[in-house]
């Protein structure tokens, strides 16, 4: 179970693998109570951008300020929402297309508060959160994210 | 006084972090002024800034010694 206290990392070197979002899954087995789980997952597209194709992005944050800005967002959320368990991961540094670079995975005994939890969680993310994509070409030349 | 500016994303290719020492700023509107005057691309893009690691929305009183974080629009997900 999560403690809903303390400030968490949520940042991942890399992309974030298959295997770790399988054993998260897993864990949660023995909480009997949650009935639904809800799952987001943000991949790095193949964006073509003047005539380039987009072949990684390259993630960087201020991460004090963003671990304590999703601290403030995950108090919100559990205050809204009676929801058992919140999982928030981001990349930092490389992740190639078709990667996965956000995990948000949100848990509860019925299932819409944790879909609308999830929903509210990505948006705030995208929103808030001070973190930066360098999308890289595969001649090396880059373009900056910008989120729509 | 002396600003330890902190440059993200698009900002940091052309405005470094780096120990600014400067007289005659005491907020940062003045702050803002003094950067996009300094360095021109900043006037035309979108930015934040944090003091101390907190978000500002309004014009913000200034000491020595103080962090000062330059942020464009964030991009993340």
């Amino acid at each position: 179970m999560e403690s809903k206290k303390k400030v968490k990392n949520i940042f991942i070197q890399g992309a974030i693998s298959p295997g770790f979002i399988t054993d998260c899954i897993a864990k949660h087995s023995s909480n009997t109570a949650i009935g639904g789980h809800s799952i987001f997952m943000g991949q790095v597209r193949q964006d073509e951008i003047g005539g380039k194709l987009v072949s990684a992005i390259a993630y960087s944050a201020f991460e004090e300020l963003a671990l304590e800005k999703m601290h403030e967002i995950r108090e919100a959320i559990f205050e809204k929402y009676p929801l058992s368990c919140m999982h928030v991961h981001h990349s930092l540094g490389d992740v190639s297309a078709g990667e996965i670079c956000l995990f948000v995975f949100t848990s509860s005994a019925h299932r819409k508060p944790a879909i609308e939890a999830c929903s509210e969680l990505v948006e705030r993310i995208k929103a808030e959160l001070p973190i930066w994509g360098k999308e890289i070409f595969q001649d090396n030349t880059h373009h900056w994210k910008e989120n729509k | 006084m002396e600003i330890q500016l902190i440059s993200f994303g698009k900002i940091s290719e052309f405005l470094h972090s780096q120990q600014l020492e400067i007289e005659g700023i005491s907020d940062t509107d003045q702050l803002k002024a003094y950067l996009e005057s300094n360095f021109l691309q900043l006037a035309d893009l979108k930015y934040k800034l944090a003091v101390n690691k907190i978000l500002i929305q309004e014009n913000t009183h200034l000491n020595s010694g103080d962090s000062v974080a330059v942020m464009p629009p964030f991009s993340g997900g």
